[in-house]
């Protein structure tokens, strides 16, 4: 009876003989479905990783096995041919403000919502749940930018990245769960509205925050599709953008194409060995709202 | 109710101008970028507006919706798109659900190793469409990459995405790049169950499918219910790793493809054609509200089967 504490198992196994066999079984069969699985996920990043290793010749005579040698000349070049730093410096740029802005913003936002602080925060918070059923922004909001003069530019490319309803839900939920005797008592001490919120509440709401700060994050970095509809200056791209770019030019040597891809993969990859747990959290939470 | 007093709480006077004040700015572009442009694409689709600023925009009434569904050799295009778009739901809901459920089972036992499956499973996730399909399409090279050796060793011939069945690789694509998160979901779910529940059922004898049958199942219905929605909404609506594995082409492209290469001169016929893209936009999103609507009416039959 010794494995019926645990969280969940998927078969209990018990102490008589039958049984563990059956366990032993279910044990091979799992491991030989996951390692199956596994090879369908790490297949084409094994082979990714392979190709940027390899000369444009050896790649190929041979586009599938093992590199030659441990060479790292692809990245290097790849960095030196496209304006592989000016991207990454603009990649940076836009969401680093647009994240900051977005979630500050959010919080003054959230706080009022959660609490009822001001009048209509039940509708105003079902404007934000709606907002997942709502036709697309797209053409209107391209109509908006053109016409402000935002074109191709990175204001207006910012601009499209300082809303978020599922991470203001997020944040409105996580506050909820503060207690309200805090802010009866900060008043009591004379704490002003702003400074409530600046110097006692976010600390306190922090891993919201930081689940928050992280979605929204890699959405910025990811984003393709706005990089194209919004930027035509090669100057102005994020990495996303220029790695299709690179494609359209150096489509054939994959060697290269692939150390270009690798470079834009390891930020996130990074990111994520240390984030996991807010990633995780943020994107469980934000759908079972959605 | 005690709202009333809580607007009062930081005090009076200009004190209580300041929560507004303060929330004004996120609102505020909320309902400029978000909410507004939103609700304008309804309006849009009656016009003839283009990409280009300055030119007039006049109404035009259903002109866009009777020439998207109605007119011409396009319209046949469109309707195909439109067939095409619930082929790719129905594909990817099935096998992403299923897939992300048998993941979440497998790691959410007790197995050397687990965290490590977990993280592979998971990871593509994060990637980006850019990174994940420029990964794939290394992945699926016609003439030398690892898929056309598998396939050359059961003596298969294939052009991938250059073929005709590009559309069904995308569709592995997509799957391979999101049943991670329908897994999260599921595994959210698992940790939940209360473990005396698998007690109490194997004591009366209850064993493998019998215990998921019995217990995990019902147990699991809000993650069941959400990753079903998802699925079918997501699945509706996605289209931008076509954009990289194959670009704008008949025979493979889905609605939200076809608006967006209207809108923003993707198309050989037209350009930046604003109107009409925001026509298909609406017919679009008429398709995810009625089978999002279909799919909350299932959902809550089970949920009144199982959570009363």
């Amino acid at each position: 009876m010794t494995a019926v504490t645990e969280p969940a198992p998927l078969v209990v196994i018990r102490n008589d003989g039958g049984r563990r066999r059956r366990g032993v079984r279910t044990r091979i069969a799992s491991y030989g479905m996951l390692l199956l699985l596994a090879a369908f996920y790490t297949g084409p990043l094994l082979i990714l990783i392979f190709a940027s290793m390899k000369t444009l010749p050896e790649f190929f005579r041979d586009p599938t096995g093992l590199p030659e040698s441990l060479s790292l000349d692809n990245f290097t070049e790849a960095w030196g041919l496209a304006n592989f730093p000016g991207y990454l410096m603009n990649s940076l740029i836009y969401t680093v403000v647009a994240t900051t802005l977005f979630v500050i913003m959010s919080v003054f936002v959230a706080f009022p919502i959660a609490r009822g602080y001001v009048k209509g925060s039940a509708a105003l918070l079902t404007l934000y749940v709606v907002a997942l059923f709502l036709p697309p922004a797209l053409i209107p909001q391209f109509q908006l930018i053109l016409n402000l003069g935002l074109f191709n530019t990175r204001t207006g490319y910012i601009l499209l990245f300082l809303i978020n309803p599922i991470g203001l839900i997020i944040l409105v939920n996580y506050i909820k769960s503060i207690p309200r005797e805090l802010d009866e008592s900060a008043v009591m001490d004379g704490c002003g509205y702003f400074r409530f919120v600046w110097s006692i509440l976010i600390p306190l709401i922090r891993p919201a925050i930081a689940t928050v700060t992280v979605l929204h994050a890699i959405g910025i970095w990811n984003e393709l599709i706005l990089a194209t509809v919004y930027l035509t200056n090669d100057d102005l791209y994020p990495i996303t953008r220029g790695l299709i770019v690179f494609e359209g030019v150096y489509g054939s040597d994959w060697p290269k194409l692939a150390a270009a891809v690798l470079m834009l993969m390891f930020p996130m990859l990074v990111l994520y060995m240390f984030l996991q747990r807010y990633i995780i959290s943020g994107l469980t939470s934000g759908a079972v709202k959605g | 109710m005690a709202a009333s007093q809580q607007q009062h709480l930081f005090g009076g006077g200009r004190q209580r101008l300041y929560p507004w004040l303060l929330l004004f700015p996120g609102l505020g572009f909320y309902l400029l970028i978000g909410v507004g442009p939103s609700l304008a694409t309804a309006v849009y689709s009656f016009t003839d507006a283009t990409g280009i600023r300055g030119l007039p925009i006049s109404w035009v009434g259903w002109d866009n919706y009777d020439e998207f569904i109605f007119r011409g050799a396009r319209s046949r295009d469109n309707i195909d798109a439109l067939q095409r778009t619930l082929i790719f739901m129905a594909l990817v809901t099935i096998v992403q659900f299923g897939l992300g459920l048998v993941m979440a089972l497998l790691v959410n036992q007790k197995l050397r190793g687990r965290l490590v499956f977990r993280t592979l499973f998971f990871v593509p996730v994060i990637l980006g469409v850019a990174v994940q399909g420029l990964m794939w399409k290394l992945f699926l090279r016609p003439g030398g990459g690892p898929m056309h050796e598998i396939f050359s060793l059961f003596g298969l011939e294939s052009q991938f995405l250059g073929g005709p069945n590009a559309f069904y690789w995308v569709i592995v694509v997509q799957i391979w790049a999101n049943a991670g998160f329908t897994m999260v979901i599921f595994l959210a779910g698992m940790q939940t169950v209360p473990a005396d529940l698998y007690e109490a059922a194997s004591v009366d004898g209850a064993v493998g499918w019998q215990l998921f049958r019995n217990v995990t199942w019902p147990q699991l219905t809000p993650a069941v219910n959400t990753n079903f929605l998802l699925n079918i909404v997501g699945s509706l609506q996605a289209w931008m790793l076509f954009l990289v594995l194959t670009g704008y082409r008949n025979g493979t492209n889905v609605l939200g493809y076809v608006v967006y290469a209207e809108a923003f001169g993707q198309t050989s016929a037209s350009s930046f054609r604003q109107g009409y893209a925001a026509a298909a936009s609406i017919v679009l999103f008429l398709l995810v509200l009625a089978l999002g609507m279909a799919a909350n009416a299932v959902v809550a039959r089970r949920e009144r089967k199982y959570m009363s």
